[in-house]
């Protein structure tokens, strides 16, 4: 940690940890549903359940990327901060939005639409309050002399995040153009913008871990997030097959999302590259677990298993079935929160000065996680499988159907469980970080172990 | 190799025309979308209807138009499915039409408030979806059948419309129905025409806790549906 300024970062990294805690003993809420053990029912109805577990999860996300940004801007900069107290007052407002939305939902409160279950009136505190940040980091950028492509990138990605949340916002009588809108939000969130955040970080991370020549990461930085917008803009058209559109949609939408995993796999292929190079033996192996490990996961949960549901011959059967619910857990899990997981294992030792790198529960923490969240994703796609075959293929009744796919339920909450063991282990070892230290910690994680010359020319080819 | 204003450039490049053309579609699209999914059909009340479904997010549990949770069944087309009749007397009282099974909240709505979702979800059902839902290919013979192919095969007697509307929701005749209640084939040998009629006026006075609900209906159809049910034999 090179700036003061860079401290603000831990708590919002303290803030998602709390946050996601939260966001999974919703999840269990609704496992539990699924295999008919609803007795909240009356308390939290699953509707209530369900946006408190999916806006958890976008909020913490989006507070990951804020804290990063604190992180990395400064680093990438060149100086301090434009201004701490703008960040803390930032912190606070969007934990009251949060907490105020989650409370409306649980009094049935609510916009009403997936993924966007914030009353409209809060939308406008949250578009302030993201305004807000954009401002401090802008300014950040602004007063420095320095522009760096990891930098930019992730300062455009964070600017369109915050646009296009405004076309969700508004409101149309006609379901067909609704939904039009709410995919501007949630698929070019999630499949354009967000990927230029992810890899922005991860750019960020293979240069710090592996001490690979910043020319060339940030050369590949630029094809593969050219790759994101060139097949995930037109790759919307996989959500306009079957919503009252056009029919153009169904091969359009087809071909451009097929394309959509080549920015995935570059993901990865570009960090197991940069691994190879690598002339750094970084000792914060777990961070280094982490990255990588975003980058491969994030292929197969968005790449491979958005690929195997997006072409409209198979979409029209899974289309709205569990399949979806499987594509969409081990994608987030892959791409977005293991990449904020990511940062802060890279940041923690930097903040707080203690070198606990490699401890044994910050790895299992990472294996746990992972292993539970596949054995999630396998459950669900058994399930998912199953309803499609039973109530699409064979017209069975859906209630029928949801009998015969309770037993996956069970090895879902199972896998889920495994997976929560992990989550404790890593908020565990966040706490025994402690809080961040006043004194400037420079290059504790690079001084000692100083770039090999053979693997620096490499690197610079 | 590429330098890095190459590839910078096909960032932007790339980034500009896609939008453009994604731009072009949308309003290709817009211009589309109100003769694909009837819009001039859009009353009022559809509109009050969507209200009522976001106010109270529906789509926490369902999906419509595949989209939305996967807890309870999907709903484009369930008024074809279970008729404008069976829905009003679901929406009074959900649990009491699916006794036992997986719960929607209750949420004692008015008479108002149940025909303006029915007309939202009426109009929504008429939308082109490019094919979605798929009839099933390898569609059961017995599981469920439409509810206007209810009357019994091998009984010459029609059903009335009340019955094909509400009743095969939880019965079958001939095979054909739902499975909450038991089958009335034969209910005509098995009780008599003032039995059945005490029980449609009110199931709870003649067999207390039953699950079978009271259901609404004007006395020339339960005349009606006491006749039917009689000749079921
Ligand atoms: C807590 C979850 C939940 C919420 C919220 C919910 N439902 Fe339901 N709904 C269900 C379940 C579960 C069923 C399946 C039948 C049953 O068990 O009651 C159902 C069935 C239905 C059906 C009959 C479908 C069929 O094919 O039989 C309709 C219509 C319906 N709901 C409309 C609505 C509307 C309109 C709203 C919003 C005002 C709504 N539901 C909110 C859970 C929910
Ligand atoms: C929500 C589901 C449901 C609906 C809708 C429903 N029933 Fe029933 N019905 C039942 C159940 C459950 C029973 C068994 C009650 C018991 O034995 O306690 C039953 C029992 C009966 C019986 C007695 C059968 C016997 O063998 O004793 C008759 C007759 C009957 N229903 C007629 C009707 C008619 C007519 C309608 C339509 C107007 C109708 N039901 C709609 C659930 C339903
Ligand atoms: C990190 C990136 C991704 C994330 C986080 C993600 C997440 C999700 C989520 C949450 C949904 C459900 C959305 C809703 O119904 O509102 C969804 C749907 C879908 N995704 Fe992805 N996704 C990603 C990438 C991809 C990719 C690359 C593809 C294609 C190759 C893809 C294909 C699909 C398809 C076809 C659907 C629609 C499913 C349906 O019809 O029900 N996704 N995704
Ligand atoms: C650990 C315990 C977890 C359990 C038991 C769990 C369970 C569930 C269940 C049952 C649903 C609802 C599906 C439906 O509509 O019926 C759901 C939705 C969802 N969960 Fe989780 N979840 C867990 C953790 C997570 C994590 C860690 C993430 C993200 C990384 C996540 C992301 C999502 C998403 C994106 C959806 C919406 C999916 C869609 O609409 O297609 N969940 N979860
Ligand atoms: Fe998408």
């Amino acid at each position: 940690m090179k700036y003061t300024s860079q401290r603000v970062a831990y708590w919002f990294f303290a803030t998602c940890m709390l946050l996601f805690s939260l966001q999974i003993v919703y999840g269990f809420i609704m496992g539990f549903a699924h295999m008919g053990m609803d007795g909240l029912h009356d308390l939290i109805p699953f509707n209530a359940a369900r946006a408190t577990h999916t806006n958890l999860l976008v909020v913490w996300l989006l507070t990951g990327f804020m804290g990063a940004s604190y992180f990395i801007i400064p680093d990438e900069s060149g100086r301090e901060l434009y201004s701490t107290r703008l960040a803390y007052i930032q912190l606070i407002s969007l934990v009251l939005v949060g907490v105020t939305a989650i409370a409306g939902f649980h009094m049935n409160w609510w916009e009403g639409r997936k993924f966007l279950e914030i009353p409209r009136p809060l939308d406008y505190v949250v578009v302030a309050n993201v305004l807000l940040f954009l401002f401090n980091i802008g300014m950040t950028v602004l007063r420095s002399n320095k522009y760096t492509a990891t930098g930019i990138v992730l300062y455009v990605g964070l600017v369109s995040a915050a646009l296009l949340y405004l076309p969700g916002m508004i409101y149309f009588s006609n379901q067909t153009v609704d939904s039009y809108f709410r995919w501007w939000v949630v698929h070019l969130w999630v499949e354009g913008v967000w990927e230029l955040i992810m890899g922005s970080i991860l750019a960020y991370l293979l240069i710090k871990l592996t001490g690979v020549d910043r020319e060339v990461v940030e050369k590949w930085l630029y094809v593969i997030v050219g790759l994101t917008f060139l097949s995930g803009i037109l790759g919307t058209g996989h959500h306009y097959y079957f919503i009252g559109t056009p029919s153009y949609w169904l091969w359009i939408g087809g071909i451009f999302s097929a394309l959509e995993p080549l920015a995935f796999l570059g993901m990865a292929l570009f960090a197991i590259a940069m691994y190879r190079r690598s002339g750094r033996n970084h000792p914060n192996k777990v961070a280094l677990y982490w990255t990588m490990g975003c980058a491969i996961m994030s292929f197969v949960g968005a790449g491979f298993l958005g690929f195997a549901h997006t072409l409209p011959q198979v979409n029209i059967y899974t289309h709205g079935t569990l399949v979806t619910a499987m594509h969409g857990h081990l994608a987030f899990w892959g791409a977005y929160a293991m990449i904020v997981l990511a940062v802060i294992s890279y940041t923690m030792p930097l903040m707080t000065g203690r070198k606990l790198w490699n401890t044994m529960p910050a790895l299992l923490a990472f294996w746990l996680s992972n292993i539970g969240m596949l054995g999630m994703t396998a459950a669900f796609a058994v399930a998912g499988i199953t309803q499609v075959y039973l109530e699409r293929r064979l017209g069975m009744d859906f209630l029928a159907v949801q009998k015969e796919v309770e037993v996956h339920f069970l090895g879902l909450v199972l896998a889920a469980a495994l997976f929560t063991a992990g989550i404790v282990l890593y908020i565990y070892t966040f706490i025994k970080f402690g809080k961040p230290t006043a004194e400037l910690q420079e290059n504790i994680d690079t001084e000692d172990y100083p770039v090999r010359e053979s693997h620096a020319a490499l690197g610079g080819a | 190799m590429m330098s890095r204003s190459q590839a910078r450039m096909f960032f932007v490049g790339g980034t500009i025309l896609f939008s453009l053309v994604f731009l072009f579609l949308t309003v290709d699209t817009l211009i589309k979308v109100p003769d694909l999914t009837h819009a001039r059909n859009i009353t009022p009340a559809v509109d009050r209807g969507k209200q009522i479904w976001e106010s109270n997010n529906c789509m926490g549990c369902h999906t419509i138009l595949g989209e939305g949770a996967y807890y309870a069944p999907e709903l484009t087309k369930v008024v074809e499915r279970r008729s404008e009749q069976w829905l009003k007397v679901f929406l009074k009282d959900p649990q009491a039409m699916f006794p036992g099974e997986r719960k929607m909240v209750q949420y004692h709505f008015t008479d108002g408030q149940i025909s303006d979702l029915i007309a939202f979800l009426k109009w929504i059902g008429e939308t082109n979806l490019n094919g979605f839902p798929a009839k099933p290919v390898l569609k059961m013979t017995a599981t469920s059948a439409p509810a206007s192919a209810a009357p019994a095969s091998h009984s010459t007697v029609t059903a009335p419309a009340m019955f094909s509307q509400l009743c095969t929701a939880c019965h079958a005749v001939g095979g054909n129905g739902g499975n909450i209640g038991p089958a009335l084939d034969g209910i005509g040998t098995r009780r008599d025409t003032t039995w059945i009629d005490k029980w449609l006026i009110d199931p709870q006075a003649v067999k207390p806790g039953t699950a079978m609900p009271t259901l609404p209906m004007s006395n020339d159809e339960r005349a009606e549906l006491v006749k039917y049910l009689g000749e079921l034999k």
